[in-house]
């Protein structure tokens, strides 16, 4: 390939910093001997459209201003791709900012630096969209550099408007929220709200949730920056944040504001870079720098036996097609084997290297090497971060909302250990250096795997371990359930049962577990429940099958109580109510940020959560609003693209309930006493809403007899079946008509 | 010279400008060719800034009026495109934006055709323009603007037509304008369209993502044009784009393009061609193949491919020879394929749906009823 030459051309050093896009390398270019970063992209893990990754690149390579970080060259290496770009050794503002807030001297010099970098951008035509501390970078001799084009946006014709909903909520303008159209103002606001990072060392309303500051912005009047700052700095951020956009200056004719005009060099921001130094060598942890080490790539070799059969056999088939079939062998030299004689060899084998060898639904998963390297020294480099995340945070900790993530089925005391390591704010993510990089996939990759996932890798995280084996079964309290792990291994689900079973724990037993506990105030409540949750942890990992067995005789034994099937059963009938839909999304007392967000999803907006940026993607044409029964069949039998492409990427549309689980997971700590009666009613609809998904998909497997007492729903789940198979049919037929 | 400049830029007078441009852009070759390069970058800002407007003045349509009347008068837009990359990188985005403009442009007055001025002339009389354009990908300094004005453009159908239906100059190419086209013709392969197989293959990462965004473009955005010629020249497409694209060494082409055939398959407006992809059993085992891949995203993508030919009522002979021959292997590939994706309740569904359909294959190929 065409990539191959340049590919040598550098050589990679140590690690710089990791997010949930790939990690950053410093690097050096053995041509010119310049140091560079270079950022590794994982596309494997990578859902999204390999496309905005281009797009990101392309905004990147038409930029060449020294008030920009300078993109130099990108590259695939296998299924990673690599971006190299000019390094900067001082670090982001956002890093700088953790040994202390910057005085107005050195905010001046900043502001005036991203306003002519700014003016650059816009006069190409381009919006930076998520201008914050995180992505303003320092060189060593203090020059200011705008970086992470993750989400930067390209205007073609110069008058015109976007209207994606894209940024940090913090950081965004009222216009880009309320999605009314905006220009390069946007980035305005932004940097006026960065001003108030640089001088108190956290955006306006930090302390809120950052889905509630998306409906507090362009309600409210806009933020000012208080306390002792000159007359000319507080204007200065004034005009920043004037909430119309049409009366809001543009960067360059902020560029004459007294505040900018009396700004001095570049050279005095070198003592920022000085201060961090000093109070990184104070700071005890010693930094061991991980260096890149090149994943082995072995491919084992497959036996004849693992491929498919094509044409063996010639009393069955028509003639083969031979000649294409022998240019075929030539081109795809590695792979096709001339067909075995042996047709019905099932292997085991072929399921172990096809599925062991490509783990899934991992993303982010380091290469092996890498993750050994890290599991080794835990304490330093990986908690590194995290230290000084906490030493930042440790007074803003206590009034700072409980981060979603809280594992809450660890027991009592982890859980409290751990809700003190990871104060990270929900939707702020690890920003140390380097990881600022490409903010939109970071934020719509995370919850992409589910928002239980999401919780484990917490989990492993406050254990201090954060590369642990996301694959491995869900034993969530270190502490007490290291004994259950040691007692027996735990297995692979292989059966229909198992995997429901897994399917049980992780989508509904264990995040109610966690809920549940995460509501329960008492310690000795919470101590039983952890250990509910620790036995059923363990359950899963060596008996999934079993759980799927208990669960199933529990449904059927309520189903067989009156009262008890009142009680927990009652929706069985209706099948196709939307989640979580009823009772609370159109509440009047609607103030809370969750009730108010409701409505938009339900109309069809996809909001991807997690940490950092946001994307919120415009409705596609037509979003089901009936079970995945009906939308599977319009996949198959292929509608226009566009909405089908749009379903049959789930991770990119998460299922509602999955976004509603986060968004109430990360609400709950401050709206817990108010919450707490409807949140209940909601958790057992969910179950109740699993609870049906699973028979349905169940009633797939045929010959299935309906348990006793669950009639009814088998009955439901063929019809549901039934429907879904019609319409297949129905829309080939159509097809054909036309 | 830095006297006409001044003149140039206070009367603005812009016939000249399009003059003066084109006298340096064909001694950008010659011995003079940093100096020309250098003077064609104060010209081509100059022309770009009265496409634009500056801060304080709004665009003036009678001078850009003048401005694209000469460009096409004095062949402009040819040479440009020709000399892209050797341009200055500020130039290079310089004439981006005038190409972008230009191809918009319609005169305020006057009879309206369905395409911009520019563009009607181009597709009409100077198909070359085009194809010089495209020819940006042979170059890397090249393929970022030439792509971007190529995908503005390609929105028109007429235009998508010129490079679909450019055969150098075999009888119904498209070298001598829209009218010329003869769509029934099968393609000789030759044409600027068929060398986006390369350019996406075989250029380096930049140029290759850029030239299979314009390749998608092409592809999908013309309902009526696209599926007429996949039809005419179902075999020469299919078989270059199964052995150039979806076997690419590439992992990005590679993702790429077997998620592009999903698309492509799946578009009602290509049902015929649907139909007689999921017909072949040569296109199955490339598919089934692609189920093994080593990469996990490459069996993701290949499976909304192989779902097709399993969920088609009517298989061919050859299909379900192959299915049934494996149905053993497939039933317990299946069972355990991508089990991880446990949170993407539709591929759970349609993996199910696909064992089922396996499952009830008959023992042995039935012809299918015709439809």
């Amino acid at each position: 390939m065409a990539d191959d030459g340049i590919v040598n051309r550098y050589q990679v050093l140590e690690e710089l910093g990791r997010g949930s896009f790939g990690v950053v390398y410093k690097g050096i270019d053995k041509v010119t001997g310049e140091t560079v970063a270079i950022k590794h992209i994982d596309l494997e893990s990578s859902e999204d459209d390999i496309q905005e990754i281009q797009q990101e690149i392309s905004v990147l390579s038409t930029c060449a201003s020294s008030y920009v970080t300078q993109y130099k060259a990108s590259f695939l290496r296998g299924h990673k791709l690599w971006i190299v770009m000019e390094y900067l050794g001082g670090g982001s503002c956002l890093d700088l900012l953790k040994s202390g807030n910057f005085n107005e001297v050195q905010i001046a010099i900043i502001c005036r630096e991203l306003l002519l970098g700014l003016d650059y951008l816009h006069s190409e035509g381009k919006i930076h969209r998520d201008i914050k501390a995180a992505n303003v970078l320092l060189s060593e001799t203090g020059k200011v550099k705008l970086a992470d084009f993750g989400v930067a946006a390209q205007l073609t014709y110069m008058k015109s408007q976007r209207n994606t909903f894209v940024g940090t909520p913090f950081w965004m303008a009222p216009e880009v929220i309320q999605q009314a159209g905006y220009d390069f103002k946007a980035d305005v606001w932004s940097l006026g709200i960065t001003a108030i990072e640089l001088a108190l060392g956290e955006p306006p309303h930090a302390n809120m949730h950052p889905m509630k500051v998306l409906f507090h912005i362009p309600k409210s009047p806009p933020p000012r920056l208080e306390g002792k700052f000159s007359k000319e700095f507080k204007d200065f951020v004034a005009q920043c944040l004037v909430k119309d956009p049409d009366h809001r200056p543009a960067a360059r004719d902020l560029l004459k504001h007294r505040f900018i005009r009396s700004a001095g060099k570049v050279e005095a921001l070198q003592e920022l870079i000085q201060r961090k130094r000093m109070a990184d060598a104070r700071a005890d942890h010693v930094k061991h720098p991980v260096y890149y080490q090149e994943t082995l790539h072995t491919i084992s070799p497959r036996d004849e036996a693992d491929e498919w059969v094509f044409d063996t056999i010639k009393s069955v088939a028509p003639p083969p097609p031979p000649p294409r079939e022998q240019r075929r062998g030539t081109i795809r030299s590695s792979n096709v084997r001339r067909p075995s004689a042996s047709i019905h060899v099932v292997d085991d084998a072929l399921r172990k290297l096809d599925l062991k060898e490509a783990p899934l639904g991992q993303p982010g998963t380091p290469p092996t090497v890498r993750r050994a390297t890290m599991l080794r020294q835990p304490s330093s480099a990986a908690t590194g971060r995290q230290d000084s995340v906490r030493r930042r945070r440790s007074n803003g900790a206590s009034h700072s909302p409980r981060p979603s993530q809280t594992p809450a089925s660890a027991s009592a005391a982890a859980a409290a250990a751990a809700a003190a390591a990871a104060p990270k704010r929900p939707l702020q993510p690890d920003m140390s250096f380097g990881n600022s990089g490409s903010t939109m996939r970071l934020f719509r990759r995370v919850p992409s795997d589910g928002s239980d996932h999401g919780r484990f890798r917490s989990a492993s995280q406050s254990s201090s371990c954060e590369f642990a084996d996301e694959n491995q079964p869900p034993s969530r309290s270190p502490s007490a359930s290291s004994f259950y792990a040691h007692a027996a291994p735990p297995v692979e689900p292989n059966s229909k049962e198992a995997l429901l079973g897994r399917r049980l724990y992780t989508r509904a037993l264990g995040p109610c577990l966690d809920e549940l506990h995460a509501q329960t105030a008492a310690s000795s409540k919470r101590d039983a429940l952890a250990r509910v949750s620790d036995a059923l942890a363990y359950l899963d990992a060596v008996d999934p099958e079993g759980a799927y067995h208990l669960m199933r005789s529990l449904v059927s034994a309520l189903g067989q109580d009156h009262k008890l099937s009142a009680a927990f059963l009652p929706q069985h009938q209706q099948p196709s109510s939307p989640p979580g839909g009823n009772a609370h999304g159109r509440n009047p007392s609607a103030s809370s940020a969750i009730s108010s967000a409701r409505p938009d999803y339900s109309e069809g907006y996809s909001l991807a959560a997690g940490s950092g940026t946001v994307l919120i993607r415009s409705p596609s044409a037509s979003r089901p609003s009936t079970a995945t029964a009906t939308s599977s069949s319009t996949t198959l039998a292929g509608t226009p693209p566009t909405p089908s492409k749009m379903l049959r990427r789930g991770s990119l549309a998460p299922p509602e309930h999955h976004e509603q689980q986060l968004l109430q997971q990360q609400q709950r700590d401050r709206e817990r006493d108010k919450e707490r009666e409807r949140e209940r009613e909601r958790e057992r609809e969910r179950e109740r809403e699993r609870e049906r998904e699973r028979e349905r998909l169940e009633s797939c497997f045929p010959g299935r007899p309906a348990q006793p007492g669950m009639e009814h729903c088998k009955a439901l789940s063929d019809l549901l079946y039934a429907r879904w198979t019609d319409g297949l049919r129905a829309r080939w037929g159509v097809l054909t008509n036309s | 010279m830095s006297f006409l400049f001044g003149r140039a830029r206070s009367r603005a007078n812009t016939a000249d400008l399009v003059k003066q441009a084109r006298d340096h852009v064909t001694k950008l070759e010659g011995p003079q060719g940093p100096a020309k390069a250098e003077e064609l970058a104060k010209v081509l800002s100059q022309m770009k800034q009265i496409l634009q407007g500056t801060h304080d003045s709004e665009p003036n349509t009678d001078q850009i009026y003048q401005l694209v009347t000469s460009m096409i008068d004095e062949d402009l837009l040819y040479l440009l495109a020709v000399h892209l990359h050797q341009l200055p990188f500020e130039s290079r985005k310089d004439t981006q934006v005038i190409f972008s403009y230009v191809f918009r442009f319609r005169p305020p007055t006057g009879p309206q055709k369905p395409e911009p001025l520019a563009l009607a002339y181009v597709v009409e009389h100077r198909p070359q323009v085009l194809i010089a354009l495209c020819r940006g990908y042979d170059h890397k300094e090249s393929a970022t603007p030439a792509g971007t004005v190529l995908r503005e453009v390609l929105k028109n159908e007429a235009a998508a037509a010129i490079i679909l239906y450019d055969d150098g100059d075999e009888p119904g190419s498209s070298s001598r304008g829209i009218g010329g086209i003869d769509p029934d013709r099968p393609q000789s392969g030759r044409g600027v369209f068929w060398s986006f197989f390369d350019w996406i293959d075989k250029s380096s990462f930049e140029v290759s993502a850029d030239a299979f965004t314009t390749f998608r473009e092409l592809i999908t955005k013309h309902k009526d044009l696209v599926p007429r010629y996949l039809a005419v020249n179902f075999e020469l497409f299919f078989e270059r784009y199964n052995r150039v694209l979806v076997q690419s060494n590439s992992y990005v082409t590679k993702r790429q393009s077997i998620k592009l055939l999903g698309e492509i398959l799946l578009d009602r407006s290509n049902y015929n061609i649907m139909t007689a992809y999921v017909d072949r059993g040569e296109h199955l085992k490339i598919c089934m193949n692609l189920l093994r891949d080593d990469r996990k995203m490459v069996q993701y993508e290949g499976f909304h491919v192989f779902k097709v030919f399993v969920a088609n009522p009517h298989k061919s002979v050859p299909v379900q020879k192959i299915l049934i021959m494996n149905r053993e292997k497939l039933l317990q590939f299946l069972s355990h394929f991508l089990e991880d994706r446990t949170e993407d309740e539709q591929f759970i569904d349609e993996r199910e749906f696909l064992i089922k359909q396996i499952r009830n294959l008959p023992p042995a190929p039935v012809p299918p009823q015709p439809r």
